[in-house]
């Protein structure tokens, strides 16, 4: 191809209606940061959007034929993108709201699945704007509120003014349960610096698991089987690539609906490079990136984020993966 | 196929002439009246060359405020054009314009098309809005989901609409309107009739295109395309489909109980670059092709002897089009190249 151009990097901003979405997207576009963004709003928009370049979508999903049911895409994103990229050259980059009731795993896949979006576009991160005070009444009766959380890269924890330090800790730890690796920021009206949440290359495969789950064995809350939960699995000795390959692919071909993200960081055997793993339901993407600093502990990880999740099945399918073969560098130092 | 091929020793070298815009090209058009070879483009202008005059200036209109989505020949002379500013407007080949309709901010309209028994198209969302030559609008039809390409049959009396799940085929002049819905699963795109008016063929988010046969409602699936199909073109006789999205141009027979079972006929392959844009010869079964790396070239479709328009090197071919005549190819590419090529025997 010679087409050489930068991918335009687009922000995904998700969150319940009324929870602050439409006052951070205008913070963003009147900030005086010299940039210009192409803005796609989603048609039940809440409030005005003082932009140059403003689109309205109308939120298509639709299926694509290739035997996945979960295998979603947005129409009118495939769309609105193509459209403004033929004047690219007007904007540095692309902000997508969505309603408060989209789950964002479409609009995700979109960026996986249509080539067009891939070549002329790159996703840079979805950050989702949550209701400190009523985040749990949310989270109780919409799935959607847990899917954005799910899939947030930052979560812009807004309207702190309306709880106490204590409530805002509850809230951030049913947050980190549904999303161990997501970045919290505290907010009143929708004031974070922006650089935090524009340009955070949250999909570039080098940044997978850069943020460290936390590793809460505390009991699944389990209330009900469709809450979304976090699981994350630890191994010290090297992975086999086949067995792993085998094994994820079967598991997201099968469970793929239920597992709303996969991120994993893995080391095979003899390999210095790392070689780092994402998915959104069942559509993967991963490649070797550079090795760790030295003295980083070989440890391969793995974080899955969904519903129905089977903790003993997932650890002994993950501990089944680890190689037979060890070579003197995979040995960790007693 | 493997030549290297300049400039200046190209046909585009010795009977072209070309612009550099600096901005996508969207769409190419000559007038139907012979006047005018417009171009849409990316910055919202339509830039207008004389076929017959390679010296003269080109003109440069600026149709809309943001970008032009997409352009066609109008019914008789210029040529119609729709933009992301939600407005439909008419170019004459002088550099005139007049606005057809206007949809309002942040609307888009991202397909047009006309046909010269005077009749005009307009999709903007999920609707398709008709107009007659003089620009009085005639009637809206609405579809299910948003309309992802459309066009008229031969005659101009029908019209078919791409959407999500198949298309619907509407008659220009019903006086009820309840469209034919022709269904199959999935995201439909870029559509076009047969010269007959005997089937309609959408080409499809997945790489693949699908057919109906209208007199029977007899499916066809076209597959085996590396990239999404933007390009649909049927020969003058309708005996072969061209399409692009493949390594080659992949042309499906429409005869001798084809596409069905039939293996496509494949033109110009081995470069491992993909076709962009196809474009049949309004008379003979001829094809004009151009590729991702900027080539362009015409062939005759059953021998397979290809004629090379233009080069690589210019951007990726993005609009492709012949004359009413045939006897001059426009093309222009996503960086802004945008080239007339008199294709004309000469005695």
């Amino acid at each position: 191809m010679s087409d050489t151009r930068e991918p335009v990097p687009v922000t995904v901003l998700t969150g319940y209606l009324g929870a602050g979405k439409t006052t951070l997207l205008n913070r963003i576009l009147t900030e005086r940061h010299g940039r210009k963004y192409a803005v796609i709003i989603n048609e039940f928009g809440e409030l005005g959007v003082d932009n140059d370049l403003v689109v309205n979508a109308d939120e298509e999903v639709f299926e694509m034929n290739n035997g996945c049911v979960c295998c979603t895409v947005r129409g009118d994103l495939v769309r609105i993108l193509g459209g403004l990229m033929k004047r690219r050259e007007k904007f540095d980059g692309i902000i997508v709201e969505t309603t408060g009731l989209a789950d964002p795993a479409p609009v995700a896949q979109t960026f996986f699945v249509d080539e067009d979006v891939r070549r002329a576009t790159r996703l840079d991160s979805i950050v989702t704007v949550v209701d400190a005070k009523h985040l749990s009444r949310r989270l109780a009766d919409s799935p959607e509120a847990e899917e954005q959380i799910a899939f947030a890269d930052l979560i812009v924890l807004n309207k702190m003014d309306l709880v106490t330090p204590e409530e805002a800790d509850a809230v951030e730890r049913r947050i980190r349960a549904i999303n161990p690796t997501v970045e919290i920021r505290r907010a009143t009206r929708s004031d974070v610096p922006i650089e935090a949440v524009l340009g955070r290359e949250a999909f570039n495969l080098e940044r997978i698991l850069e943020r460290e789950p936390e590793f809460l064995e505390t009991e699944e809350h389990g209330h009900h089987d469709v809450e979304v939960v976090s699981m994350s699995f630890e191994v010290d000795r090297p992975i086999d690539q086949d067995r792993f390959n085998t094994w994820i692919s079967g598991l997201l071909q099968l469970r793929g609906q239920d597992i709303l993200r996969t991120k994993g960081i893995l080391y095979f055997p003899g390999e210095e490079r790392r070689f780092a793993f994402q998915a959104v339901h069942m559509i993967a993407d991963g490649d070797f990136i550079p090795p760790a600093k030295p003295g980083t502990p070989r440890k391969s990880r793995i974080v899955f984020i969904g519903r129905n999740l089977n903790r003993p099945q997932l650890r002994r399918g993950f501990e089944e993966c680890v190689s037979t073969l060890t070579t003197p560098e995979d040995r960790q130092p007693a | 196929m493997s030549f290297t091929l300049t400039d200046a020793d190209s046909l585009l070298g010795a009977r072209g002439f070309w612009r550099e815009t600096g901005a996508w090209v969207v769409g190419a058009a000559f007038g139907r009246d012979g006047r005018g070879c417009f171009f849409g483009l990316g910055d919202g202008t339509v830039r207008i060359a004389d076929p017959a005059d390679k010296g003269a200036e080109w003109r440069c209109v600026q149709a809309h405020q943001g970008a032009c989505l997409s352009l066609a020949a109008d019914c008789a002379a210029g040529a119609l054009s729709g933009g992301d500013d939600g407005r439909a407007v008419l170019v004459a080949a002088d550099g005139g314009t007049a606005e057809l309709a206007t949809f309002g901010a942040m609307r888009w309209v991202e397909h047009v098309a006309a046909h010269p028994a005077g009749v005009r198209a307009l999709a903007c969302g999920k609707t398709v809005t008709l107009f007659d030559g003089r620009g009085e609008r005639l009637k809206a039809l609405a579809h299910p989901s948003t309309v992802g390409g459309i066009a008229f049959d031969a005659k101009g009396k029908r019209i078919a609409a791409s959407h999500y799940n198949g298309a619907s085929l509407w008659f220009v002049a019903a006086k009820e309107d309840r469209p034919r819905l022709l269904e199959w699963k999935g995201s439909h795109h870029a559509i076009t009739f047969d010269p007959a008016g005997e089937h309609v063929v959408t080409a499809m988010q997945e790489p693949s295109l699908h057919g109906w046969r209208l007199t029977d409602g007899q499916h066809m699936r076209m597959s085996g395309y590396p990239a999404k199909t933007k390009s649909l073109s049927f020969s003058a006789r309708g005996r072969w489909l061209a399409t692009s999205g493949a390594e080659s141009v992949v042309l499906w027979p429409f005869f001798g109980g084809g596409p069905m079972g039939k293996e496509p006929h494949e033109i110009a392959g081995g470069d491992a670059v993909l076709c962009t844009a196809v474009a049949c010869h309004p008379q003979q079964e001829v094809v004009a092709a151009g590729f991702a790396d900027g080539l362009v070239l015409v062939s005759d479709i059953a021998s397979g002897r290809v004629v090379p328009i233009a080069p690589p090197g210019h951007g990726p071919v993005s609009a492709l089009a012949w004359n009413p005549a045939g006897s001059h190819l426009a093309f222009g590419t996503e960086t802004g190249f945008a080239a007339v090529v008199d294709l004309s025997k000469r005695g």
